[in-house]
């Protein structure tokens, strides 16, 4: 039988497959004829999608190439979560197109300039000259970091 | 003219093209094409491929050489890509809307209330939004029917200066009825090249003429599908919204497909996979299923469509993705016709019940299965992927058509996460 007790069962990490979700086991489908007095309070594990991401969507996770970023914590071979229906403002790590290539970077504002400012004093930093140059993929919102 | 409900149809421009340009920004601006299964043949083409001169189907073998000194840029067809944006598009389509209607993998119907002025703002919104949230650009004909939006929507794609939004709404009658007059009868939605023939020989050439003709007399000659054509031109909404069912009671797996198949063997693989993915919704939810149908159609455009469904009651409700492609064979293989171009193919599981409930009654079953053939091939694909089981002709991996070149294929940047694209931190 399929019956499993779901407070037991493992907890995998964020389902990327078949829609990016958890599929949840609801405690009622376990026992038939012997609701747990506990489950009116039970709302299934945690689910780091639904705390994770905004909207589902607009979110797209994409990995990182370089160390260009690592003053803001984002190192070579993380995973970033971006949420294209955010508006960039000045800070947002976003993911930007510049010279044809998806690239990540800090966006800076202000003084009549836009530049896109790598965290790592070993790159130079992008200057544009008009706010009509830059083209935002999506705002970074969150950074998948094995320890 | 306030408040009417029109139907708008959002269709996203060379779509499988522009899935690929998401991920991809190289692509932007350059003739690119997508090919078909198997690298065979050209089944999408942007704007500047066609441009070029690069022509829908032709054969890739025979054009690579010429097409790649142009420029032309070669992608195969990455289907769980193009499927899971085109999902993503439709849940974004229904926040603006309380009826849908997913026609294809790249065209929705979408019903829309307010004046004519509010109608084309709220397509506007549209636009933009599957442009930001998605990367999606879509263009969006809309009119009082489904017929009059298809034909908006080609509107929408022709003129630069509409910005991608045609509302026939706008039109005063005398500019309807010469848009109406440049299209060819033949271009209209649900005419078929014969029936459009017969047509032109009795002096009927246009939508326009279409529209002015006696639909009485139309409907004794040609049957009633073409006189409805008739009334939707008219702006007469005949062809109500095929709504997805949002609800459980049924799971449907049903796709259109961009290059016909003709094979029974072909369709039998479709079968196999279609049922498989349908016992995978079903174990998701918990559910058994007493009843399934399935269906296999020809163009319905076309003149000579076949369209064959089959219903059946399993013996015991089942989730067995075994069961199902047998049942699905048995019921539907001796119908199917070897020389006929299918372009539609779906498996529908409905009557459910709980999966526990019956957890008692398993003995009294016709046909205690012997291992859980289901759950074990979902763990298996949740292992080693989609493609390295399947069931019947599925699982023959190494003979699947759809499967065996794609050369130039896209990683599945949204479904696998070992195919995630890169951003540069340089």
């Amino acid at each position: 039988m399929h019956a499993q007790n779901p407070l037991v069962s493992p907890v995998s990490g964020v389902s990327t497959d078949a829609g990016q979700r958890f599929i949840q086991q609801a405690p009622e489908s376990v026992h038939a004829g012997f609701p747990s007095p506990a489950q009116g309070y039970y709302n299934g594990p945690v689910d780091l999608n639904r705390h994770l991401i905004r909207d589902p969507t607009s979110t797209f996770i994409v990995r990182v190439s370089g160390d260009s970023m690592t003053g803001a914590g984002i190192f070579d071979g993380d995973e970033v979560i971006v949420d294209r229906s955010l508006e960039a403002r000045d800070g947002s790590v976003v993911i930007a197109v510049v010279d044809n290539e998806l690239t990540i970077k800090r966006l800076r504002l202000g003084d009549g300039t836009v530049r896109l400012v790598p965290e790592n004093p070993a790159y130079p930093d992008i200057v544009l000259h008009e706010m009509t140059e830059l083209s935002v993929w999506g705002v970074v919102t969150r950074c998948l970091h094995r320890v | 003219m306030s408040n009417q409900p029109s139907i708008a149809l959002v269709d996203a421009n060379n779509f499988y093209v522009s899935c690929e340009r998401i991920f991809d920004p190289r692509l932007e601006g350059k003739p690119v094409v997508v090919l078909s299964n198997n690298d065979g043949c050209v089944i999408a083409r942007s704007q500047e491929a066609k441009v070029l001169g690069v022509n829908m189907a032709a054969s890739w073998g025979s054009i690579a050489a010429e097409a790649a000194a142009k420029g032309v840029i070669a992608r195969s067809s990455n289907y769980e890509l193009y499927g899971d944006i085109s999902a993503r598009c439709v849940e974004l389509l229904g926040r603006f809307t309380s009826s849908q209607e997913v026609y294809s993998i790249d065209e929705s119907f979408i019903r829309l209330t307010g004046t004519v002025e509010q109608v084309s703002a709220i397509a506007r919104e549209i636009r933009l939004a599957t442009k930001k949230l998605i990367g999606l650009p879509v263009s969006i004909g809309i009119a009082p029917s489904k017929t009059l939006a298809k034909l908006a929507n080609r509107g929408s794609k022709s003129s630069r200066a509409l910005q991608g939004v045609c509302n026939l709404g706008a039109y005063s009658p005398e500019q309807l009825t010469a848009i109406l007059g440049s299209v060819e009868v033949g271009e209209v939605w649900g005419i078929g090249s014969r029936t459009a023939q017969k047509l032109v020989g009795m002096g009927i050439h246009t939508a326009a003429d279409l529209r002015d003709t006696d639909a009485v007399q139309l409907r004794r000659r040609f049957g009633v599908t073409q006189e409805r054509v008739v009334q939707e031109l008219r702006g007469i909404d005949c062809l109500p919204l095929e709504e997805m069912r949002a609800d459980r009671e049924q799971i449907q797996f049903s796709r259109s497909f961009a290059v016909p198949i003709s094979t029974v063997a072909e369709l039998e693989e479709v079968l196999s996979v279609y049922t498989q993915r349908a016992a995978a919704r079903l174990r998701e939810q918990g559910s058994l299923a007493r009843m399934m149908s399935c269906t296999a159609s020809t163009s319905p455009f076309r003149d000579n469509h076949v369209s064959h469904a089959v219903s059946l009651a399993f013996p015991s409700p089942t989730d067995d993705p075994v069961e199902m492609y047998r049942a699905a064979i048995t019921a539907l293989g001796p119908q199917l016709q070897g020389n006929q171009q299918y372009v539609r193919v779906g498996v529908s599981l409905y009557e459910f019940s709980p999966r526990e409930s019956h957890a008692a009654l398993d003995i009294f079953g016709t046909d205690p299965t012997p291992f859980a053939a289901g759950a074990v091939l979902d763990s298996i694909a949740a292992k080693y992927g989609q493609e390295n089981l399947g069931l019947g002709r599925a699982g023959l991996k190494t003979n699947r058509a759809w499967t065996m070149r794609r050369e130039m294929v896209s990683p599945r940047a949204t479904t696998h996460w070992d195919e995630l694209i890169t951003v540069a931190a340089k």
